[in-house]
């Protein structure tokens, strides 16, 4: 029978140990990283794209005169499915953003009041929880400047798209335009590719300009920029309806995963409500579109509050989450950490002759 | 008193011989061969773990509305199955951790056995005399993957019932009877009739953990039965083993390990979340979550299922759709078949029906160890396969082209493993002083500027030192020779 020394015990233990302790953790990090990993988006987009902040209101500011476009009829109190007519500004004005600039400068100021102000203040479309707030006609001059310089080289200088290179913008609402801008996928980086989610390169204000010239071309037509007020949505629906529609593609943790042909199902992490609303209404990409027929704006509510409120915030009960991915991380973390642990202690105790 | 107690037992029962013998019983030192005490004692902690569970797990698919402490769900109608899963997850006293210790007890029961039967593969240890008890191995580990899907399955939750769902389909694949044993087995066309959940239940809690406890009574009882094998050393031969007896070394090393079992189960159980089925829902057979997988030790099932291209026979009238019969039914059968009848086919294929104590060294037996390295290359295949969409995204590749990697890895990757895990084997067979820890070189410089170069002494704990074997106590049954017939004859008084 052999007798060993600690020593060796300890030099023999050293190469194995690091080596399962370093796959491990590894593996620790990747998998409860993952699905922020694989949106490939980091911190600032959760900070700058939180829509219904608090809201710096100047109306005094204005760049630009209003314009022609102005005169569209003010018809804040639509209610029912039809979608908001573009109006004339009335709550919010414009800080006065440097139109065409580009850079994206890091602003706290968000253009669209809050929810609850906004309910407050009489209301304009209240439909179902949902807001449709007009957009500032003072914004429509300087995003058409935004507009010429980032997004016409493709979508044409009447953002009517080109054949085989970009689509026709036109009929599809300052909604859409908002969630492809403000969740970063336009500019898009790779023609070739899905548009991934990154840093949007504009600020909140710029956005909407932008958004505010699209919507102006064809007044009143396609996805609205919606404001959410998820404060009374009732969760159980929303997990239903979001089990239901949503999880065959972005899973049941809201963590996304992979389609056929290339496309994926991105993850729902870091979504803001109002983009929420927007991809369910306007379909971006391979993402099926809901009219207001298959999902009411009070059902939209409801899921965008269920994915903010709970797929967002996950009762991790019981530990760390392991990415919500399932058991594939947990196969990992058994066989890894569960028996290489167990292993090694086998190994300590063991006799290593 | 201790004395008076044992000795009242000895007088009724005769303990004190079978306790001697026990006592006394000499376990062979090595590391690996430890493992399938983790088997052993996970398996302990899903029985305790098991049985906390049934008393507030209630099987039944009946509907309720949910009530319970978890907001999203609260109106909601679920099954009672999963209702009383949430429940004793969020409402019961330690209910989440005994219920997150037993699911990780059963993933690390399940890989323990895995690495112990490698183990035990690589250094041949199922030859005879012990292929029975390999068989019994075998079938334990069918059980176990046959019981944890079952027992996954119990909390009626969207991901388990995709699993569930799978499964009929796969049971409805087998030609000719398929159909009639997936209505038999569901009580009717898929969901069923409200059957599945309590009729996994009592197989699950009852029926497969009786069979395993009696297999495992009989693996135990083989053990001490055939002895322990050895490595082949010093001082070691075919007919004898060496080692330290049961009292007071290894009690003492196994009790330890026991509870660092338990530690690292219960560590795992209260810190790692495992199947968070309240995020998961109530399974619906229209709904689906994308990204389901099966626990790990199923999913080489879905992984062969996965990459395997959608063929289908017809003719006749009758469908046998191959794309999910020939993975999820042939595929581990042919394995389950490969892993019972290897010891027959071994000693077959080498002429070797000779007893076998000592163990090999897995570089000695180069087409075993490479054969072997090529099963585990090929399960490997399939297992990651099951996971093509998670790479995917992960990685951010097409979807497509890891499935047609897979494709191709799964089918060559064992051909490469086997001639490479082959080439290794011999290479080191001849290699010098493999497996024995380097001796330091003291170069030293003389005053003329020539070097030497020598060998350290050996370090303190390398060496191997004998100690001398302890005689085992002969004061118990001693034999009056009085009373022997002849030479070697022993009678025993009653």
């Amino acid at each position: 029978m052999a007798r060993i020394s600690r020593r060796s015990i300890a030099a023999r233990m050293a190469a194995p140990t690091a080596l399962v302790g370093a796959v491990a953790i590894f593996g620790l990090v990747a998998f409860s990283s993952g699905p922020a990993q694989a949106d490939t988006t980091t911190t600032t987009t959760a900070s700058t794209a939180t829509t219904p902040a608090p809201v710096a209101v100047d109306p005094t500011t204005v760049a630009t005169p209003p314009g022609d476009v102005t005169a569209t009829t003010d018809t804040t109190s639509t209610t029912g499915p039809t979608p908001t007519p573009y109006g004339v500004g009335a709550t919010a004005g414009s800080p006065g953003a440097q139109p065409g600039s580009v850079q994206a400068e890091p602003s706290a100021v968000t253009a669209l009041p809050s929810a609850e102000a906004t309910a407050k203040a009489a209301a304009p479309s209240n439909q179902g929880g949902i807001y449709y707030p007009a957009l500032p006609a003072a914004y429509i001059a300087p995003g058409q400047a935004l507009f010429a310089a980032n997004c016409s080289s493709c979508h044409g200088a009447e953002a009517n798209g080109k054949d085989g290179v970009a689509p026709n913008l036109q009929r599809l609402g300052a909604g859409t335009v908002d969630f492809w801008v403000s969740t970063g996928r336009m500019p898009l980086a790779n023609t070739s590719a899905q548009a991934i989610r990154k840093p949007p390169r504009f600020n909140r204000t710029q956005t909407l300009q932008i958004a505010a010239w699209v919507q102006s071309l064809t007044p009143g037509e396609g996805t609205q920029i919606p404001l959410v007020k998820t404060s009374g949505a009732d969760l159980e629906q929303g997990n239903t309806l979001f089990t239901l529609n949503c999880a065959a593609c972005h899973t049941i943790s809201g963590a996304g995963d992979a389609l056929m042909e290339g496309a994926y199902a991105p993850s729902l992490h870091l979504a803001t409500t109002t983009q929420i609303v927007e991809a369910i209404r306007s379909g971006p990409g391979n993402m099926p579109h809901f009219g207001v027929g298959n999902i009411p704006n009070s059902e939209a509510r409801d899921i965008t509050a269920y994915v903010t409120e709970v797929l967002q915030h996950p009762n991790n009960s019981g530990g760390v989450g392991l990415g919500g991915i399932g058991p594939v991380g947990e196969g990992f973390v058994g066989l890894l950490i569960g028996v290489g642990l167990l292993m090694l202690v086998c190994f300590w105790i063991g006799d290593r002759s | 008193m201790i004395d008076k107690t044992l000795n009242w037992f000895d007088d009724r029962l005769g303990t004190a011989k079978g306790g001697r013998s026990f006592l006394d019983k000499i376990f062979p030192d090595h590391w690996s061969f430890m493992l399938g005490e983790i088997a052993l004692y996970s398996f302990i902690i899903l029985l305790g773990t098991g049985v906390f569970l049934t008393l507030y797990y209630v099987p039944s698919a009946h509907e309720i509305v949910y009530h319970g402490s978890y907001v999203p769900l609260r109106g909601q109608n679920v099954s009672e199955a999963y209702g009383s899963t949430v429940g004793l997850s969020f409402d019961v006293r330690s209910g989440l951790l005994m219920r997150q210790a037993h699911h990780w007890a059963a993933d690390i029961f399940l890989g323990a056995i895995a690495v112990h039967m490698a183990r035990v593969f690589f250094t041949g240890a199922f030859r005879k005399p012990r292929e029975f008890n390999w068989i019994v191995g075998v079938i334990m580990l069918i059980l176990g993957i046959l019981n944890g899907f079952l027992g996954y399955s119990l909390p009626d939750d969207l991901v388990s019932g995709t699993g569930i769902r799978i499964a009929f389909s796969i049971v409805e694949s087998i030609p000719v009877v398929g159909s009639y044993l997936a209505f038999f087995l569901f009580g009717g066309n898929f969901p069923g009739s409200g059957v599945i959940i309590p009729r996994f239940y009592v197989i699950h809690v009852l029926i497969i953990p009786a069979i395993l406890v009696g297999l495992l009574a009989a693996h135990l009882g083989l053990l001490i039965k055939q002895k322990h094998t050895q490595f082949p050393g010093k001082g070691r031969t075919e007919k004898n083993v060496v080692g330290s007896p049961m009292f007071p070394n290894f009690i003492a090393k196994t009790t330890g390990f026991l509870f660092m079992s338990f530690a690292v189960i219960f560590l795992l159980g209260g810190f790692a979340q495992i199947n968070a089925i309240w995020q998961f829902g109530q399974y619906q057979p229209f709904q689906i979550s994308y990204a389901v997988q099966p626990d790990w030790y199923m999913g080489w099932l879905d992984g062969a299922a996965r990459i395997m291209p959608a063929w289908e026979w017809v003719g006749w009238g009758h469908t046998i759709p191959l794309e999910i019969f020939l993975p999820a039914v042939i595929f581990p059968g042919l394995i389950f078949n490969i892993l019972i009848v290897w010891p027959f086919i071994e000693s077959i294929w080498t002429k070797d029906h000779e007893y076998h104590n000592l163990l090999d060294r897995p570089r000695d037996r180069p087409k075993r160890t490479a054969a072997g390295a090529a099963m585990l290359t090929l399960l490997f295949g399939v297992f990651f396969a099951s996971s093509t969409d998670v790479m995917a995204n992960f990685f951010q590749l097409p979807l497509m082209d890891v499935l047609w990697f897979f494709r191709f890895f799964v089918p060559l990757a064992p051909i490469v493993a086997y001639f490479l895990t082959f080439k290794i084997c011999n290479e080191m067979r001849v290699a010098e002083g493999i497996g024995k820890r380097k001796r330091a070189l003291i170069v030293e410089r003389s005053t003329e500027g020539e070097y030497t170069t020598t060998e350290a002494p050996v370090r303190p704990g390398d060496g191997h030192e004998e100690i001398d074997a302890i005689p085992v106590p002969t004061f118990i049954d001693t034999t009056d020779p009085s009373l022997a017939t002849a030479a070697g004859v022993r009678r025993v008084i009653r």
